[in-house]
C-alpha cells in the first residue's frame, strides 16, 4: 500500500478513537491488520428506528489510491434496509461511489452509514426486494427489519410469531437464514414462502 | 563640508577598492552581462560579495560616464548602492541593465503620468528609496491567491529567509522538470529589460494579466506610436509591465529564455495541512477553488496518478482542457494551467497527453484504430455511422498502420452484418493467397498479437455505446462506462442499458 494511505488512515483512526461518538459508543473502529489495508466498523442502529439496540459490523478495504478513491466497505452483519444488499452487505451510497471526496475520513463515512440507517433512499435501492415492501408495506418492512436486527445484529426486539413461521420451515429441512429470507421477501406469507423454497 | 567629505571617502574607497579587487577576483566569480539603454551589452566578471556601487564602478569608466551617473536596474527594480549582489538572486550569465541617469527626460515624463504613480518616481532618483532598492523577487514572499488577500506584512524576516524560493517554473529545456523560478519584468511596449516597476506585485493576478503594473522604460528607443487625438497621447505614455519567468536552476540561455509559471505551487508560510496525507510540508499546491484546498506535491502526484490509472481525468467545457477538479470535490476548480502534471514523471505525462489526445479524437466523433500498438486517431468524413452504405462503415487507418476495419463493431472490415457474439479466431492461414508463406518474424508478432486479442475477447465485454473494452473486476453487474464523454450505464450480463429490471433479476449475478 501507498505510504500515503497508510498515514492517512493511521490518523483517521485515531480520530475516530478519539472521538464523542465513541464515547457515546454509536461507533467504533478496530485494526484487522497491521497494513491498515483493512478494517473492522461498527455501528450503533440510531434510535427510534428498527435497528436501535443493534450493532452493525463492518468491512472497510483501503484501496492503496486512499483518499483519492473512496474506501470500499460492506456490512458484515446482515442487514434488512432497501440501500443494502440482504445477500452481500453490499452498500449503495453515493459518497461511497462518485461522491466521494478527498477530505472524507472514516469518521464521516460510518456517520453517513449510520444516517443511512435513519433515512432510507428507496429510490436509489440496492436491494430491490426490500425498497419495494419499505414503499409498499412500510409496517411490514419495519417488522422485518426489527426482526433481522434483533436475530444478527443482538437487537432487544422478541418476535414469537416470526420465530414460530421461520420454525415451520426449518422443521421442513430448511436452512434457517434460507427460511428467514424467503418469509421476508414475501412479506411473511408462508404459503408463497415455501412455494418459492421448494419449486 | 559635507560634499568634500564624500569625496574624500570615496576617493580612499576607491583607493581601498583597487588594492582589494585582485584579491576578490578569486573567490567565485560571477561573469553576468551589462546592458546599457544605449543598446550595448558588455561582459563582466563579478565577485558576489561586492555591492552594487562596486558594480557601478566596474562598469561606469568601460561606458566612459562617471558611476554616480548609473541606475543598475534588475528584475524591475533599481539596485541601491548598498545592495550586495549575493542577495539579488543573480545566476551565471544573468543580465543587468545600467541605464545613465537623466534628470531632465525624467521629469517630462513624469507629469503625463497618472497622479498616484508621481509620488512613487520621485523618490526614485533619491537613494534613500528603500523599497524601490531591493530586488522585486525578495519584496514578493508569498502571492497570495486573492486579489483581496494582504501578505507579506505579518512574516518576519527569518521566515522570509528560510523561503528564498518563491516560484517554480516548468523548465522546459534543459532542465526538462518543474524547478524554482525567477520573477522578471520587460516593458510591454519594447520588450526593454530595463525598466522599473511602479509598484510591486502583490498577487498573482498582477503578474499573469496583462497592463496591471505601470512601468518606467529607461530604453532610448522605446516610442510611443504616432498618436491622433490629446488623450490617446496621454494613453500612449502610460507603460505596462510584461512580467515573466525564468528557470533559477540553469545557466540564463538568453533573454528569450523563459519558463512556465507553476503558478498553484506555493511555499507553505501558512503551516496548511495536506488534505491527504495531513502532513505540513513546506512546497504545497494550492488548488483554484474558492476554499484554496491544499495537498502536498507527493499526494498531488498521487491523486494525478489514482486519476490517470482510471483515465478519470475530466474535460473542463469552459476552457477545453483535459484536467482535474480539486479533489474535495469544490465546483469550479479545473486546474487551467496544464503544466502542472509535469510533476509527474516523464512516462506519466506522456500518457497524460495521450489519453488527453485521444479523449479529443473520440469527443470530436472519431475513432481510434483498434490494431494493438496502433491506436491512430481518425475522424471520418461522414459522420453517420446508422447508414447501411458499406463505405461508410469502413475505415482505413492512413498515416497509422494501413488496417481496415468496420466502424461499427472495430473488427476488420466484413461486407455482411457486424456479429454480435465474439467471433472464433480465424486461423492463420491466408485463404486469399493459397501458399502457405511464412515469414518466422511475423508469425511470431502475429502470435503475439493475437494472444493479446484474445486476452481482451476473454476477459472483456465491449461498452454497448462506444464499444470501449470493459474488464469487470468484482462487483455488481452495473457497470458505469469509464470512458470520458461516455459514462453509459450498462448490464454485464445483458449487455444493454441498465434497468430496473436488471436491479431486481441479477443485479450481483
Amino acid at each position: 500500500m501507498a505510504n500515503i494511505a497508510a498515514q492517512r488512515i493511521q490518523r483517521e483512526f485515531k480520530e475516530v478513537i478519539k472521538s464523542e461518538e465513541v464515547a457515546k459508543c454509536a461507533i467504533k473502529v478496530e485494526l484487522v491488520n497491521d497494513s491498515f489495508t483493512e478494517l473492522k466498523g461498527e455501528i450503533a442502529g440510531p434510535p427510534d428506528t428498527p435497528y436501535e439496540g443493534g450493532n452493525f459490523v463492518l468491512e472497510i478495504k483501503v484501496p492503496e489510491t486512499y483518499p483519492f478513491n473512496p474506501p470500499k466497505v460492506r456490512f458484515i452483519t446482515k442487514i434488512w434496509h432497501p440501500n443494502i444488499s440482504s445477500v452481500t452487505g453490499a452498500i449503495c451510497l453515493d459518497i461511497l461511489k462518485d461522491q466521494w471526496a478527498a477530505a472524507m475520513t472514516l469518521r464521516t463515512v460510518l456517520l453517513s452509514l449510520q444516517a443511512l440507517l435513519s433515512a432510507a433512499e428507496p429510490d436509489d435501492p440496492q436491494d430491490a426486494v426490500v425498497a419495494k415492501q419499505y414503499k409498499e408495506q412500510p409496517d411490514m418492512f419495519r417488522q422485518t427489519a426489527k426482526h433481522w436486527t434483533s436475530v444478527y445484529a443482538g437487537g432487544p426486539a422478541k418476535m414469537p410469531e416470526l420465530d414460530d413461521k421461520i420454525r415451520r420451515l426449518t422443521d421442513m429441512g430448511v436452512e434457517e437464514h434460507n427460511a428467514r429470507v424467503a418469509l421476508s421477501s414475501y412479506n411473511w406469507d408462508l404459503e408463497r414462502a415455501t412455494e418459492q423454497l421448494f419449486s | 563640508m559635507n560634499f568634500f567629505f564624500d569625496v574624500v571617502l570615496n576617493a580612499f574607497i576607491r583607493m581601498l577598492q583597487l588594492f582589494w579587487f585582485g584579491k576578490r577576483r578569486i573567490s567565485n566569480s560571477l561573469s553576468i552581462y551589462v546592458k546599457t539603454n544605449e543598446g550595448n551589452t558588455l561582459c563582466v566578471d563579478l565577485d558576489p560579495k561586492w555591492d552594487i556601487k562596486n558594480v557601478k564602478e566596474v562598469v561606469a569608466p568601460r561606458l566612459g560616464i562617471l558611476p554616480e551617473d548609473l541606475k543598475v536596474i534588475l528584475a524591475g527594480k533599481e539596485l541601491h548602492n548598498s545592495t550586495i549582489i549575493e542577495e539579488c538572486d543573480l545566476g551565471q550569465q544573468s543580465i543587468l541593465h545600467v541605464v545613465r541617469t537623466q534628470p531632465g527626460r525624467n521629469r517630462t515624463r513624469k507629469l503625463n503620468l497618472p497622479q498616484d504613480t508621481i509620488e512613487e518616481l520621485a523618490s526614485e532618483n533619491s537613494d534613500v528609496n528603500e523599497s524601490g532598492s531591493k530586488p522585486m523577487n525578495e519584496t514578493l514572499t508569498d502571492l497570495p491567491l486573492e486579489e483581496a488577500e494582504e501578505s507579506v506584512t505579518t512574516i518576519s524576516e527569518q521566515e522570509q529567509e528560510e523561503n528564498r524560493a518563491h516560484f517554480y517554473v516548468y523548465c522546459s529545456a534543459p532542465c526538462k522538470s518543474v524547478q524554482p523560478g525567477k520573477l522578471r519584468v520587460r516593458c510591454e511596449r519594447c520588450s526593454s529589460g530595463a525598466v522599473t516597476v511602479d509598484r510591486d506585485p502583490q498577487c498573482w493576478p498582477d503578474v499573469l494579466l496583462p497592463q496591471r503594473i505601470t512601468v518606467h522604460c529607461e530604453n532610448d528607443f522605446c516610442l510611443p506610436p504616432l498618436s491622433v487625438t490629446h488623450t490617446e497621447e496621454i494613453e500612449s505614455q502610460i507603460l505596462y509591465a510584461k512580467f515573466y519567468f525564468k528557470c533559477a536552476n540553469h545557466t540564463s540561455l538568453g533573454e528569450t529564455d523563459e519558463s512556465v509559471p507553476l503558478y498553484l505551487i506555493k511555499p507553505n508560510l501558512r503551516k496548511v495541512p495536506c488534505l491527504a496525507c495531513t502532513d505540513i510540508r513546506d512546497t504545497v499546491l494550492v488548488f483554484p477553488c474558492e476554499a484554496g484546498h491544499v495537498t502536498c506535491l507527493d499526494c498531488f502526484c498521487d491523486y494525478c496518478t489514482a486519476r490517470l490509472h482510471d483515465r478519470h481525468f475530466e474535460f473542463d467545457t469552459v476552457h477545453g482542457y483535459y484536467t482535474l477538479p480539486c479533489p474535495t470535490g469544490c465546483p469550479d476548480s479545473y486546474i487551467l494551467e496544464v503544466h502542472h502534471f509535469h510533476l509527474l514523471n516523464a512516462h506519466q505525462y506522456e500518457q497524460y497527453q495521450r489519453f488527453g489526445t485521444e479523449e479529443y479524437v473520440l469527443k470530436a466523433g472519431g475513432l481510434l484504430c483498434p490494431q494493438p500498438d496502433c491506436g491512430m486517431g481518425i475522424i471520418p468524413q461522414s459522420p453517420d455511422t446508422d447508414t447501411t452504405d458499406e463505405e461508410c462503415r469502413k475505415i482505413q487507418c492512413i498515416g497509422g498502420c494501413g488496417y481496415v476495419f468496420c466502424r461499427r463493431c472495430l473488427q476488420g472490415f466484413h461486407v455482411d452484418d457486424c456479429e454480435t457474439q465474439h467471433p472464433v479466431l480465424s486461423s492463420s492461414q491466408n485463404p486469399a493467397t493459397g501458399t502457405y508463406a511464412v515469414d518466422p518474424l511475423k508469425a511470431k508478432d502475429a502470435k503475439w498479437d493475437e494472444a493479446s486479442k484474445k486476452t481482451i475477447k476473454v476477459s472483456t465485454k465491449p461498452c454497448p455505446k462506444c464499444r470501449t473494452p470493459t474488464e469487470r473486476d468484482g462487483g455488481c453487474m452495473h457497470i458505469v462506462c469509464t470512458r470520458a464523454g461516455c459514462g453509459f450505464q450498462w448490464c454485464w450480463v445483458c449487455q444493454t442499458q441498465w434497468t430496473r429490471d436488471c436491479m431486481g433479476n441479477h443485479w450481483f449475478g
